[in-house]
Formats: C-alpha cells, structure tokens, sequence
C-alpha cells in the first residue's frame, strides 16, 4: 500500500471514524485514500474549523480528535487549533501534508517550515523521512496526544512519503509501562492526611485534570468522606455532584463571591489537576494568603512553578484521592461556607422587558435536553454560561479557557455533535465571536447537523467594551457591531431556520421552538449592551477585591 | 541601564536528546520563552550518532527546577543533568 493509505489504515487501528479537514495539493494523496473508506471525513470550511471541531470532539467524548489540512496555508490555518488544544491540554493529532522532500528548504509552493511553526503550540510534533518510519511515528503521535497531560501532536507528511510504498504490520501490544505504585508516595500521603487533619477550614481547588485523569467518582467519593468545600475552575465546572452542598462555584476574575471569599480564607487549599492561572489567582501574591497547599497533578512542570506546595504528588488522581482521605473536623468552617453561599446567591429580577442573559441562560440550562453539551465562545456570554448554566460533566461544557479564543464555539459544537450524535449540541456565542468562524455554517448544512446556535447579541464586543468602560475612561475605541449583519437571515442563507427575540416574555416559547425543531436552529437575542459581567476581579487586585453591580443574593 | 541589579545564577545542564537539529531548537525556545538567559552552549553528536551531548549554561534569577522540569518534558530530552550552580556571582 501507499504510506497515504497506510495513514487512513492507522486512523482506523486507532478508532478513529470521524476526521475534519481540508484538503489540498500537498495532502492529495492522503484525500484519495480517504475516497470510500471507512473514515468519515467531514469538510470544514476552514482549517481552523477543522481544529476546532477536532478539540470539541476530543473534550465532548474524552477520545482523541483528528484533523487535517495541507501544507503551507492549510497548516498555518491550524495554529490558532493547537495553541488552544495545547493550553487546554486537549488531545489532538494534527496530520499535515507538505512538499515533496525533493524540494524541501527550496522556498517551494505552499513550503512553510510547520515543523518549525508548531514548535511552540504543540505537545510535540513529528516530520516524517521516510515511509518505513510512518507508522510508528503516527503511533507515537496518538499516545503521546493522550498520554500523561494530554496535548496536541503534529505529524507532517512530505508528498513523497505519502506516495511511497510500504508494508502494513499491525501493531504488537507492547505492556503499557504501570504507573507508579501507590507506596511509592506513601511519605507525601501520609503529610497530606496530616494536613487534612489537622487544619480547620480547607478548601478543595478543583482542576480540568481531575475528568482527564477519569477521576470524578473517587473526587465525589473524597468531597463527601472528609465533607470539604469545594471550588472549581472554568474547566472543571460539572466535576462536582449538583447534589453537594459545599460546592460555592467557579473561583477566579468572574468566579462567584463565595467562591473567591472561602478560598481567600482557607488554611489548605488542596489543588487537584489544576495549575494557578492568572485569571483563577487574581494577584498570586495575595492569593489565599493564609493556606499551606496540597498540589497533585500529572504534569511535573506545574508543580511549585507558580505556587510552593508544601505536599505535592506526581501521579494518578484516581488512586491518590482515595489514599489521601482523611476525615477532620470542619463544622464550623462548613457552616461558614453554606452561609456564603447562601448570601451571595444570583440574582435574576432584572428591570425592565429588555432580555437579561444570565436568566435567559439560566432558562435555556433548564430546558435543554438532559445531558446537552454546550459549547461556548469568548467574552462575555462565556462567562455568563460559566456563572448561570449548570452542567452534570465538564465534557458538556466547552468553553475556550487558557487561550480565550473568538470562533472556538460554532466548530467545537459541530464537532461535539459528531461525537455524541445521541446528545444536543447547543452554541451559545456572541455577535462577535460567531463572525470569526461563521462559515462553518456551511458544515451544518452539509451534514445536517442539528446543532443549536443561541446569539446573544449586544452589538458589541462586549467584554472588552466592559473592560474599556471600567479601565480605559469609557473610550469605546473599535468595540462597536452595531452594523451587525441579519443573523436570522444569514443562517437562513445556509438553510437554518431562526428567530429573533428581544423581550423577556418571548424567551421561553423560543427556547421551547428552537428544541422541538429536529434539524440546526439559530435563535438571535438581542440584548441591552449596558450589561456587563458581575463580580469582577480587577487587575492585579487580590480575589475577593471584587466589584460587583448588583447584589448577588438568593434566588 | 536601569534594570534593578537582581542576583542571578549560572547553571550548566548536560543534555543528551535525539539527533535531531529540530532538538536544539526546541532546547533553546523553552530556554528563551522560560525567562532563561543562554550563557553557553555547545554540542557533539554522540559517539554512535544516535543522538546529541548538548552542554547548556544559562542565566536566571528564576529557580533552575522551573527550566529542568519543563525541558524533561521534551520528547526530545532522553537524559538531563543539572551540575553544581556557580555561586550568585553574575548580575543581570
Ligand atoms: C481571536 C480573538 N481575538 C480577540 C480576542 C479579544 N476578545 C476577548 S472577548 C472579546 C469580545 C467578544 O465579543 P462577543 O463575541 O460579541 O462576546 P461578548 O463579550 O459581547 O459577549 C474580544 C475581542 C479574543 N479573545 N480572541
Ligand atoms: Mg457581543
């Protein structure tokens, strides 16, 4: 066979059925064996499209996503994809095609050096020489995308190498190396129960690396046994039961108040699969100012780079949070905390007939279908659903967090669909953010993907419109969409139907119309763009320096 | 200059990685983009040319675990030894 089919033969080895892409002279070869084979490619319609729907694939169902693309523009085209998949430590693997080796480093149509581009936001990346090395080197890419903290791999394909022939050998299973053996921290267990008995007021800080390491159900089982409060990050929200009553929400820049005031309090902040970012931290001097720290992670790098543990564990947490339960007395502390709670509960009895997104939010997450995954973009809609929306795993909330990147949503609610094909696939983007990957339409319709698009539409961008109305005296400098185009009409131009509402009392027959329609479905909100985004912690303020607008208290 | 004079620290780094010049290159972006500034470096490839014997100095007043523990992550990265700091002498 050709190395090109030797490639659609590995994906397939892999598991893999479902692949985005674009192709291109440089990939033609891999595009034929694609031709009637069992691997359903979807055509995007752009490559960072592609990349995206391959991470909302991957974050959706837990598998790894797979796209393709050409060389030169088609590769560059993907970069945004993998930053992203690189700081949300997604498993992707990325297959490029690229010039043939005979005229390699010549300046060659379509030549861009992508090894050299990926350098920085991959896990790591591949250039394959010759066709004896593809197979392994495509097996290489797809346990290290996987392995350990998990990451984007990029495997490029000279034409040459694609069209050379060569033998398929099926794989011979090699033992996966064991993890190390539990008694292998037994010194650090055995501080970490110490500390967990001996403080008064802990706080378990809960990361994107606790569903990654399939550890939801030993984090429940030790939130309950040693009966601590619990916070979460912007990737872990779903991580813990909605039945916990010691659970305050996301922590960070637009975290809730109880959230951001307990963990300013706590005496051990136990830090599971989570990696002190800046817009978690607030200023990291004055973080949790008082707490000594339990750290576990996969990621050795992670540890005491922003923050000092005084226990940190390298491993699995799916064995260490059992070993490390150990039960305290905290009563005092969990009253504290439910009466934070309690206090600083959301508000919704907004003003007026305008539609106000945090209840429309909180509406669409009680009716959606059970189970939905909601993908989201970047500003301030995304932290509207961080804050208003409740989710039962992280995988049915994807939201672009370390790179904060516009036009992640309409691709990673497409891929999320071809996943979990038994699931709704609901967006909820912003005017802005839809724009950036908006041809993607295009894929809907081809696939008939009933993906569900919620706009909310405040003529805006609006976060950094909040940002310059706070910080920058009110000059709205390029933050104005008030020429918007008609989005009903433009989806209606990729055959989605839609509807658009601008009052409060329209929303609830919307929502019940836009899930009851069995095909995709656009529904346009119109909202004011005075709203902004409630609590907020300003730059380099400590956590619970918050400015709030409204009170925040029970519904 | 108006830099603040902050005692840094000179650290020597032996390296054996793939042979691969992509391997350098990934050595000196996480050197760079790590706050790590290069005092030194020189290589050879290794007695049966499986790979190459990089030596590494750099300069930082960072703690050097934070340039060693990202550089073993490199897949590149098949050995990495830290040797004995050079005292605070160097200011950056
Ligand atoms: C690709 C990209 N470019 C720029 C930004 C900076 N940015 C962050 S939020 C935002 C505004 C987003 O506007 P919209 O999608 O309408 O959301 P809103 O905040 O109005 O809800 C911008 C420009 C970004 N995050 N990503
Ligand atoms: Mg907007």
């Amino acid at each position: 066979m050709t190395g090109a089919e030797l490639v659609v033969k590995l994906l397939t080895e892999h598991g893999v059925h479902s692949v985005f892409g674009y192709p291109g002279g440089a990939i033609m070869p891999i595009y034929d064996a694609l031709y009637q084979s069992p691997v359903k490619h979807y055509l995007c319609r752009h490559e960072q499209g592609g990349g995206f729907s391959a991470i909302g694939y991957a974050r959706a169902s837990g598998q790894t996503g797979v796209c393709l693309a050409t060389s030169g523009p088609g590769a560059t085209n993907l970069i945004t994809a993998l930053a992203d998949a690189l700081l949300d430590s997604v498993p992707v693997v990325a297959i490029t095609g690229q010039v043939s080796q005979a005229v390699a480093g010549t300046d060659a149509f379509q030549e861009v050096d992508v090894l050299g581009l990926s350098l920085t936001c991959t896990k790591h990346s591949f250039y394959v020489r010759a066709v004896a090395d593809l197979a392994d080197t495509l097996r290489e890419a797809f346990a290290l995308a996987q392995s350990g903290r998990p990451g984007p791999v990029l495997v490029d394909i000279p034409k040459d190498v694609q069209l050379a022939q060569v033998d398929y050998q099926p794989l011979h299973l090699t033992a996966a190396s064991a993890a190390p053996e539990l008694s292998h921290f037994a010194e650090q267990i055995a501080s970490a129960r110490t500390l967990l008995q001996q403080a008064a007021k802990p706080m378990a800080y809960i990361g994107g690396g606790v569903h990654m390491a399939d550890a939801l159900p030993e984090l429940n089982a030790f939130l309950t046994a040693t009966g601590m409060p619990s916070v979460t990050t912007l990737k872990a929200m779903g991580s813990v039961e909605k039945t916990n009553p010691l659970y305050l929400g996301m922590l960070g820049m637009h975290g809730t108040q109880a959230a951001n005031i307990a963990v300013q309090q706590t005496d051990l902040l136990v830090c599971l699969g989570a990696r002190f970012d800046d817009r978690v931290t607030g200023n990291l001097k004055k973080f949790a100012p008082e707490a000594k720290v339990i750290h576990i992670d996969i990621d050795p790098a992670e540890i005491n780079k922003l923050r000092f543990a005084d226990v940190a564990m390298l491993g699995d947490l799916k064995a260490l949070l059992p070993a490390m339960t150990a039960a305290g007395n905290y009563a005092d502390w969990q009253t504290h905390c439910a009466t934070l709670k309690a206090q600083h509960g959301w508000r919704y009895d907004h003003p007026g007939e305008r539609i106000y997104a945090p209840l429309l939010l909180k509406q669409l997450s009680e009716r959606m279908p059970d189970n939905s995954v909601v993908s989201c973009d970047v500003g301030q809609h995304q932290m509207w659903v961080a804050q208003h929306m409740r989710f039962n795993s992280p995988r049915n909330h994807l939201s672009s967090g370390g790179l904060g990147t516009m036009g992640f949503g309409l691709p990673a609610a497409i891929g999320a669909k071809i996943s979990r094909p038994q699931d709704t696939s609901v967006l909820v983007t912003g005017d802005g953010s839809f724009m950036m990957n908006v041809q993607e339409l295009a894929t809907i319709k081809r696939f008939r993907l009933p993906v569900k698009i919620v706009v909310i539409d405040n003529q805006r961008l609006g976060m950094v419109k909040q940002w310059q109305q706070l910080f920058f005296a009110g000059r709205y400098s390029e933050t104005d969409l008030s020429d918007n185009p008609d989005f009903v009409s433009l989806a209606a131009a990729f055959a989605i139907p839609g509807h658009s509402i601008s009052h409060k009392d329209e929303v609830e027959s919307a929502l019940d119309a836009m899930f009851s329609w069995p095909g995709p479905y656009l529904l346009h909100v119109r909202i004011d763009e005075t709203d902004n985004v409630w609590p907020l912690v300003p730059p380099g303020a400590a956590n619970h320096d918050m400015m709030t607008d409204l009170p925040q208290w029970e519904e | 200059m108006s830099h603040p004079h902050t005692l840094s620290t000179q650290h020597t780094l032996t390296i054996q990685t793939r042979h691969e010049a992509v391997a350098v290159e990934r050595l000196l972006q996480v050197t760079r983009y790590r706050g790590f500034t290069l005092a030194g470096l020189e290589l050879k490839p290794l007695a049966d040319v499986s790979g190459l014997l990089i030596t590494l100095s750099v300069v930082s007043d960072k703690p050097i675990s934070l340039l060693v523990n990202q550089l073993n992550k490199l897949y590149d990265v098949l050995n990495l030894e830290l040797h004995q700091a050079e005292a605070g002498a160097l200011r950056a």
